[in-house]
């Protein structure tokens, strides 16, 4: 019994002298972190196809898409993180390498600043440069332009030889017509 | 299983046909021949209802009803099925509750959400929805959810003054003299979670429990069949965040079951792996909101902190402590990273450095033995009567896992046996969960091993082996698979249409129903004081109880 007691005052002025985990400040340093925590998103607006996968697989709607004035991507996920639930699945569809919309790996910092700022601020957004759009857009509009350029050629290739096909096709009817004419002259004259 | 298949082919059936090892599955004409058929196979040993789930066919006109029946002690199980009509007042089929009352609460819940009638049901009355519920029974696949969310914000005062209704009603009803009075035993309460306890008390003696549920009804059984079969995952998962993986195991292995597709075995122990996580998060978790119910809160955070170790495992492979998401049909969602199996062995130690003090402290404690031990006990028979599942029934003694009776995932190639404590007391409740959790130590070190073992022969590969891809779109089909979950047997009976992409329909049975349905049975006659330590020793979680 004695002992006991003892034994357990031992136990207990022991634990007086330990380390405690509280020494560190958590909202600061993290007592454990994974390297893929799913976290605030991060979306790379020139990775981005905008097929649209990440939208239709959010199972709770969490994701709008923006439209933007290009043809490819013609328009870039943005999420409502009030709504998200961090599944992570709209990583998982990503077709694009790297992938254009990430989780893991992502901050746990998603304060909007205050509860007297409006809910819109609780978006992950996408900061799309408008020269980058510019130049996007130029690049379209050559690319476009020379797919026309290629398409006007090839179309007149196409005229040509198809013209080249029909007058060969012409002549050759030519000479077998003259050539089924001339025999009957032959068997005439003999 | 042969007299069992005679008594069924007795009558008018489409068909008897066997399903899975130890399930006979079939198909009968007539409903009216329900009572007749369960009587016989009462006198077989199935003597217990699993759960009732109906399926809404609205193209065929008709409400097809399945009744899954155990025999939990020889391990024999039946799926019936009858159909019945649509229609509102012609859907009706004779009660089993009088026969099965462990039937009761899930023809309840069959009646709220699909309106069907159970003939000579003791108490057939509105139970997850309320009576003033807009446009009846939500999983009907012709409900109106944007009207009846109009309707609910129209008329809000309406609903909730239904609530004051009920305390004017008492005052009328009760005696004005003597002791005799109604308490609440909860929502607010701090040990009862999201439920109501309506308690008729006499002084301070309990006459009758009366549970009102639904206080976080989500839908879910509806929510899935919105998504997709990969997005359904975290549906799934929100039935109960204390024990997160397994849910998943039981839904993937219906999808696959229904695409025809096998898992690779590295997929399989992985899953052994993350379920026992869950297992012991959920268990440590138990046991410390046991004590926290009994007013003592310094176990709870001594559980917690171990149960932290665990957690960092799981955020460690998936990304999410709590919410992990981390497995899908297929197999498991992740790769294996290097240093993940460390971090798990890291957690088990430093459970079994403190198990040694949580036994001498807290499960030997001499003054919650004085309350807790020959309290309150379950007898085998009530086990069987009311299907009390998982460790609750092993606390009793009874000897049920589905990881044994139906080896699921990895289970097969793991050496383990039936954990059980003998009197079933509230004692027994706590302390079989103390016990448990050895034995999924045990078990993930046996997975480890066999992981460890297939990656070093070359037979595994950690970084492409976890995932089988699934066709976007499934045949038609239906499914049922079974787990044991941390808290008991979860089953889902999953249906599928022809070329789908999203679920038509899977019904979550899970164990917390039955186990809150007895409270009013464990609780009569003893006192106010007793609520707290008998709740607490049922475990129950309100995530599954109202899913």
């Amino acid at each position: 019994m004695l002992v006991d007691i003892i034994k357990k005052m031992i136990r207990v002025s022991k634990s007086m002298t330990e380390d405690r985990l509280a020494t560190k400040d958590a909202s600061k340093d993290f007592v454990h972190k994974s390297e893929i925590f799913r976290g605030k998103h991060e979306i790379l607006y020139d990775v981005c196809t905008g097929c649209d996968a990440c939208n239709k697989i959010c199972p709770v709607d969490a994701i709008v898409m923006k439209p933007l004035p290009l043809k490819r991507p013609n328009k870039i996920p943005e999420v409502n993180l009030a709504i998200c639930i961090f599944c992570g699945l709209c990583e998982d569809v990503c077709p694009t390498k790297p992938k254009a919309l990430k989780l893991s790996g992502g901050t746990f910092d998603m304060r909007a600043g205050g509860a007297h700022e409006a809910q819109d601020n609780f978006w992950v957004r996408v900061d799309v440069p408008q020269d980058w759009i510019e130049k996007k857009k130029e690049e379209e509009r050559k690319k476009a332009e020379a797919a026309a350029k290629k398409k006007a050629e090839m179309a007149a290739k196409k005229k040509a030889e198809a013209e080249a096909k029909a007058k060969a096709e012409a002549e050759a009817k030519a000479k077998e017509e003259a050539s089924k004419e001339a025999p009957t002259k032959e068997d005439n004259n003999g | 299983m042969e007299a069992i298949r005679k008594v069924l082919e007795k009558y008018d059936n489409e068909y008897v046909e066997d399903y899975k090892p130890t399930w006979l599955k079939a198909k009968f004409t007539n409903p009216n021949d329900l009572l007749s058929i369960v009587q016989d196979l009462q006198a077989e040993g199935i003597k217990t209802c699993s759960t009732v789930s109906p399926t809404d066919f609205i193209d065929e006109n008709k409400i097809e009803v399945n009744y899954f029946l155990e025999d939990i002690i020889n391990k024999k199980n039946v799926w019936l099925k009858f159909d019945i009509p649509r229609e509102l007042e012609a859907c009706k089929i004779p009660s089993i509750t009088p026969l099965m009352p462990s039937a009761n609460w899930h023809e309840l819940e069959a009646y709220s959400t699909f309106g069907v009638k159970f003939e000579g049901h003791p108490n057939l009355r509105y139970f997850l929805i309320s009576a003033d519920y807009y446009g009846k029974f939500p999983f009907r696949k012709d409900f109106d959810w944007k009207a009846h969310e109009q309707n609910l914000i129209q008329n809000i005062d309406e609903i909730t003054s239904e609530w004051l209704d009920e305390y004017e009603e008492n005052e009328k009803t009760l005696p004005k003299d003597g002791s005799k009075t109604i308490l609440h035993w909860g929502p607010t309460h701090p040990a009862s979670g999201p439920i109501r306890l309506k308690v008729g008390v006499d002084g301070e003696n309990i006459q009758w429990v009366d549970p009102d549920i639904g206080y976080v009804w989500r839908a879910l059984e509806h929510l899935v069949e919105r998504k997709d079969f990969i997005g359904s995952i975290v549906a799934v998962e929100r039935i109960c965040f204390m024990d997160n993986p397994n849910p998943m195991i039981c839904y993937s292995q219906a999808v696959e079951e229904i695409a025809g597709k096998e898992i690779t075995r590295f997929a399989k122990l992985m899953r052994v792996v993350l379920g026992e996580i869950g297992r012991i998060a959920s268990h440590l978790i138990s046991m410390g909101g046991f004590f926290g119910n009994a007013g003592l809160h310094t176990f709870v955070m001594w559980t917690m902190d171990v149960r932290e170790y665990f957690l960092d495992a799981l955020e460690e492979y998936s990304g999410a402590r709590i919410a992990t998401a981390c497995i899908e049909p297929g197999g498991v969602r992740y790769p294996l990273r290097d240093g993940w199996l460390d971090i798990v062995q890291k957690a088990i130690e430093k459970y079994e450095s403190s198990k040694d003090e949580f036994f001498d402290i807290f499960i030997n404690n001499p003054l919650m033995k004085t309350r807790a031990v020959a309290n309150a006990i379950i007898s085998k028979e009530d086990v069987v009567q009311n299907y009390m599942a998982g460790p609750i029934a092993r606390a009793s003694g009874v000897k049920v896992d589905v990881r044994i009776d139906e080896p699921y995932a990895g289970y097969d190639e793991i050496e383990f046996d039936y954990v059980t404590c003998e009197n079933g007391d509230i004692y027994d409740r706590l302390h079989i969960f103390f016990k448990e959790l050895d034995q999924s130590m045990d078990i993930i070190k046996q997975a480890i091993a066999k992981i460890q073992e297939g990656i070093a022969s070359g037979e595994m590969n950690p970084q492409k082996d976890h995932l089988v891809r699934i066709p976007k779109k499934l045949p038609a089909g239906e499914a049922v698979t079974r787990i044991e979950w941390a808290r008991g047997e979860i089953l889902m009976h999953l249906v599928t249409q022809e070329k789908a992409t999203n679920p038509y329909r899977l019904k979550i049975k899970a164990p917390s129903v039955n186990h809150t349905m007895v409270l009013d049975e464990l609780l009569r006659g003893k006192t106010l004081s007793d609520i707290p330590l008998v709740y607490g020793s049922m475990h129950i979680c309100q995530g599954d109880l109202d899913r």
